[in-house]
């Protein structure tokens, strides 16, 4: 890990300015711009007016600031177009994704062929559903992810993307903490909680606005 | 190379020649008779004397950061901000600090151990004098910890002295390693951690031994009475005293009191978290509230009428809370003070006036005689003024209806409890009669009160859990095996094999605090499912008291269900906190009675034996303390898995195996030094899980190990199928990493599961029902895997 850890260190701060200084920190990490659509301004007015993910941008549990970079508040067409763009995304989804709302939009996500790592026991409402889903252990993800070998749950190669939601909010806001400061890997969040450790996040929503959310996520992913 | 010492270990006492009759020779200490031999290369280990060992370990357990801060403010040139791996003002960057932490957390926890140590030490050397031998129960392997790391065996209690002293003498130079500008590399912060690690597992092992062997505590006795436990236990009418923290020094002597007085019948007395532990180890007639999770809760609840800490564990604002309710607080070690006024050197009667009259709200007694006679008189004093008031936080009905009615809903609470309990649906449901989501939500909360501070209309939250909650709470009566110390040889003898072959699918250790993710009831229900599968469960601690805290169909609990011997399918309690040091020193005996491994100063031959053959794993579902990822960072060391709930991620350290990196399961043979590829057995060495689905079988593939033999290794993998079948509902993915040879596969699934290796592109031979190609390696029962290449007999070029 040490090694990783030196590249990633090199990495993110070549040609970079200082990250203490910048008032949009996260915003800096975004290193391919033209990719990656950044926010509010690329979305359509008729779905900003149905729905605001950005509102409530503070950590859900309200001691969760982990230091001067938080994640970006984002509209649901960000992660849904980052999704749809980017060439081996993973989603992830633990134990809160039982509940038949949240189940059937990570199904749909799936359905759209995006592979998904179902950890805690998310497996046992997703492996009946004919989807490209693996069990693995969250703690094990990050710690996987953050090696730049790692070859992905199936052998075929490592992820461009990690998008999550389902997840006990303080076991996976400590779990990506890992990616954020020891990896490269872009990391959104979808739960219904404003997540400070992702590089975007929604805020902390209501239940409708969330499942809203998700729906406007998926509106954005090809359909197969 | 073996090395000598001779210990010099002398009574105390003066002497004259004869012939030098002006001369008088005074002796602190007298030497031994017998010499002892050490028969490892790193007795008494130095800060890097076992680095090579941690390194092995961290190079295949790599250490993953998940930082609760992504800064460092330990020194003035900061705060810094270390975002991304960053390097701070001192050059440390996020890597290094956090491996700092968790070198400081390992620290703290072993110094809490010692310290404890060192406070009983002190007083039952005071009490019984230097020369009490060591007594605990049918055991050549007296002190396997001490044994393994000092290269000495105790014989008293005196000779725990160097013990401690050594201890001490680490800690400082670990905690200097942590100061700005010393140790810079995060893999010498974590060999330094799992230094720390040790330690505690040795302070915590002086500390039992000894009170084991001189306040007679059960000695390796596997039928211990029951205690009982639980907050429903106590007649609130009577007066109550509650013991707080984790050490028995105090409580005994208010137990010796209350025996001599005859006050037992009418005085209730018990303890919360481990003191309640060894309270019952002392005396059968002392009950167990629960773990710290129950302290907020029981003492809002007023029942307690006089409140005794000694040392860990406490709240730090049991003073202030217990005032409220005008519940004298009697600090009775220096660690732990409030502010208290010393009141040692009064007599009992002053001190008893001015607490009954309110004057003062508690004292500080380090005079343990004196604490032992003022408790029960100022609980018979204090008691009845107390209840007549009817003093208790807990709304009434009338005002829970007001409170529950005001509730806006604003989820305030629930993003401030650690849990993110549905506090504001409870509140609506209470509101229209329904309590049975606050009964629920009872058992998930960890009572810790922030929930209080956050609640804009100013409804004390947890008070309005605990009033919904009554009617659970007065059913709250279980019963727990009394904590029985060591195990002893005998049972050793009988059970190594097993282990070591795997025919016992494993050991279970489920330790520590009550910090668990979604209540108490989960551990109960993970013991029950693995028990039934003949796992040996050892407990300890307050995981040990919520063990016992729920009852089957027929009333019974599990320990009243299943025999506390260290065989298949028992279920054992050793005791307190620090009883967890005999859980670890099982290992040990394992290596030694079964396998004949030399113990004295030789951790890494006996940490790569418990490693490679015994299938032992801890679980600390509900851990929140530094004390607990010390002895899990202990348990590390000596090649022992453990796994935490997912609270355990704010350890901010875990040490994680990679299955996918084939070269780090690399082993020697012990035979020839040829390294051999093996499964990843164990996966990890510190991990989390989600959920109790996850974990379950999680816990049954951390049992696999490289030397189990065919028989055992089927047996550990029908139970990681079946309890991946059954809580994940599919087939775990790697299972067939785990098969070398069809006799490894269960038999009753052998066709099927041969079918899909086929389908994996194995090759079977079906007419002899033969593996013909596929498996990693073949078994070999003569096998001697190990990651040391100085214990092979002939080390391969
Ligand atoms: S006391 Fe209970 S409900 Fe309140 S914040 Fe703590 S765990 Fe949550
Ligand atoms: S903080 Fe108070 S008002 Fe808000 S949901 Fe909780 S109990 Fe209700």
């Amino acid at each position: 890990m040490t090694k990783i850890a030196q590249a990633v260190k090199r990495e993110k701060m070549a040609g970079k300015p200082s990250e203490k200084n910048v008032e949009k920190p996260v915003e800096k990490n975004l290193e391919k711009p033209s990719e990656m659509p950044s926010g509010k301004e690329e979305v359509k007015p008729a779905a900003e007016k149905v729905i605001d993910t950005t509102r409530s941008a503070v950590p859900f549990d309200t001691a969760n600031i982990p230091g001067p970079k938080m994640a970006r508040a984002v509209m649901p067409a960000v992660p849904g177009k980052m999704l749809a763009r980017a060439k081996r995304p993973l989603l992830i989804v633990g134990s809160e994704v039982h509940d038949t709302d949240v189940l059937a939009r990570a199904v749909a996500i799936g359905k759209t062929g995006i592979q998904i790592a179902a950890v805690g026991n998310a497996y046992t409402s997703l492996g009946d559903k004919g989807l490209d889903v693996h069990y693995i252990n969250m703690h094990a993800l990050a710690s996987y992810l953050c090696d730049p070998n790692w070859k992905g749950l199936d052998g075929k190669g490592g992820y461009d993307l990690v998008v999550f939601f389902g997840i006990t909010y303080y076991y996976v806001s400590q779990a990506i903490s890992a990616l954020k400061n020891f990896s490269n890997i872009k990391v959104i969040s979808i739960d219904k909680y404003y997540h400070p450790n992702a590089d975007m996040s929604f805020g902390n929503l209501k239940d409708d606005v969330f499942i809203a959310a998700l729906d406007e996520v998926i509106k954005e992913l090809p359909k197969r | 190379m073996q090395d000598l010492i001779y210990q010099m270990k002398v009574k105390k006492g003066s002497f004259v020649i004869e012939g030098l009759e002006n001369v008088q020779i005074n002796i602190g200490k007298i030497t031994a008779e017998e010499e002892q031999v050490v028969e490892g290369p790193t007795p008494r280990p130095e800060i890097i004397s076992l680095r090579n060992w941690d390194y092995r370990l961290l190079d295949r357990y790599n250490p993953v950061y998940t930082p609760t801060s992504d800064m460092c403010d330990y020194c003035t040139y900061g705060k810094c901000d270390l975002t991304g791996n960053k390097e701070g003002a001192c050059g440390i960057d996020l890597e290094g600090q956090s491996a700092r932490q968790a070198l400081m957390t390992s620290v703290m926890g072993a110094a809490c151990h010692s310290a404890h140590g060192r406070h009983l030490l002190h007083y039952l050397i005071k009490k019984y004098g230097e020369d009490h031998p060591i007594d605990v129960g049918p055991s050549n392997l007296k002190a396997p910890l001490t044994e393994t790391i000092m290269g000495i065996q105790p014989q008293t209690i005196g000779d725990f002295l160097p013990v401690l002293e050594y201890v001490e003498e680490q800690l400082t130079q670990l905690l200097a390693a942590a100061n700005t500008g010393q140790e810079g590399s995060s893999r010498d912060f974590e060999s330094k951690a799992l230094h720390a690690g040790m330690l505690d597992l040795l302070g915590m092992e002086v500390a039992d031994i000894i009170q084991i062997s001189c306040m007679g505590l059960p000695k390796s006795d596997e039928k211990t009475p029951m205690a009982e436990i639980g907050m429903g236990i106590l007649d609130p009418k009577k007066p109550v005293v509650i013991c707080v923290g984790h050490n028995i020094a105090a409580p005994a002597y208010i137990l010796d009191y209350m025996d001599k007085n005859g006050q037992f019948d009418k005085i209730e007395i018990a303890g919360l978290c481990c003191t309640a532990q060894d309270m019952t180890r002392y005396n059968r007639n002392a009950k167990i509230i629960g773990s710290m999770s129950k302290e907020l809760k029981y003492i809002r609840s007023g029942i307690p009428d006089v409140l005794v800490t000694d040392e860990q564990c406490v709240r730090a604002d049991i003073l202030k809370e217990a005032k409220k309710l005008h519940i004298p607080v009697i600090a009775t070690n220096e660690k732990i003070t409030y502010g208290l006024p010393d009141r040692s050197n009064d007599s009992v009667d002053e001190i008893i006036d001015d607490l009954v009259s309110g004057k003062q709200d508690g004292a500080l007694l380090l005079d343990l005689e004196k604490v032992g006679e003022l408790i029960p008189k100022l609980a018979m004093k204090i008691g009845p003024i107390r209840k007549a008031k009817g003093l208790t936080a807990l709304p009434n009905e009338e005002d829970f209806k007001k409170l529950v009615a005001k509730c806006t809903k604003c989820l305030q609470c629930t993003r401030d409890c650690p849990q993110s309990l549905p506090i504001g649906d409870a509140m609506a449901a209470a509101a229209g009669g329904d309590l049975v989501p606050f009964e629920i939500l009872h058992d998930k909360c960890v009572g810790c009160g922030r929930c209080d501070f956050s609640c804009p209309v100013d409804i004390p939250v947890l008070n309005v859990i605990e009033k919904a909650a009554q009617r659970v709470i007065r059913e709250e009566k279980g019963k727990m095996r009394i904590g029985r110390g060591q195990i002893g040889d005998p049972e050793i003898r009988e059970e190594g094999r097993n282990l070591v072959l795997g025919t016992t699918p494993g050991v279970l250790a489920f330790v520590g605090c009550g910090n668990y993710p979604d209540g108490t009831k989960d551990v109960y229900d993970i013991v029950e499912e693995m028990i039934q599968r003949s796992y040996i469960i050892i407990s300890s601690g307050c995981a040990a008291m919520d063990i016992g805290m729920y009852k089957d169909k027929e009333g019974k609990t599990l320990y009243e269900r299943y025999p506390g011997r260290f065989i298949k399918g028992n279920l054992l309690n050793t005791g307190s906190c620090v009883s967890n040091a005999h859980i670890a020193a099982t290992t040990i005996k394992v290596a030694s009675i079964f396998a004949g491994r030399k113990t004295k100063g030789n951790w890494e031959e006996i940490a790569d034996y418990v490693l490679n053959r015994i299938g032992a794993v801890g679980i600390a579902w509900g851990a929140y303390s530094q004390k607990a990822f010390a002895i899990a960072t202990g348990c590390n060391r000596l090649g022992i898995p453990v796994v935490a709930g997912p609270h355990g991620t704010k350890y901010r350290r875990a040490f994680i195996g990679k299955p996918y990196r084939k070269d780090d399961w690399n082993v020697l043979d012990g035979r020839d030094g040829s390294v051999v590829n093996v499964e990843p057995a164990p996966e990890h060495l510190m991990i989390t899980a989600e959920t109790k689905e996850e974990l379950m079988p999680l816990l049954a593939k951390m049992c696999f190990r490289p030397s189990d033999n065919s028989l055992g290794r089927a047996i550990k993998l029908t139970h990681y199928i079946e309890l991946s079948e059954k809580y994940l509902k599919k087939m775990p993915d790697d299972w067939h990493v785990y098969v070398r040879s069809e006799q490894d596969i269960p038999v009753a699934k052998r066709e099927p599961l041969m079918k899909l290796l086929e389908e994996r592109g194995w090759k079977i031979d079906w007419e002899k029902k033969k593996i013909t190609e596929g498996p990693l390696r073949k078994v070999d029962v003569s096998f001697q895997p190990t990651n040391v290449p100085r214990l092979c007999k002939e080390v391969k070029k």
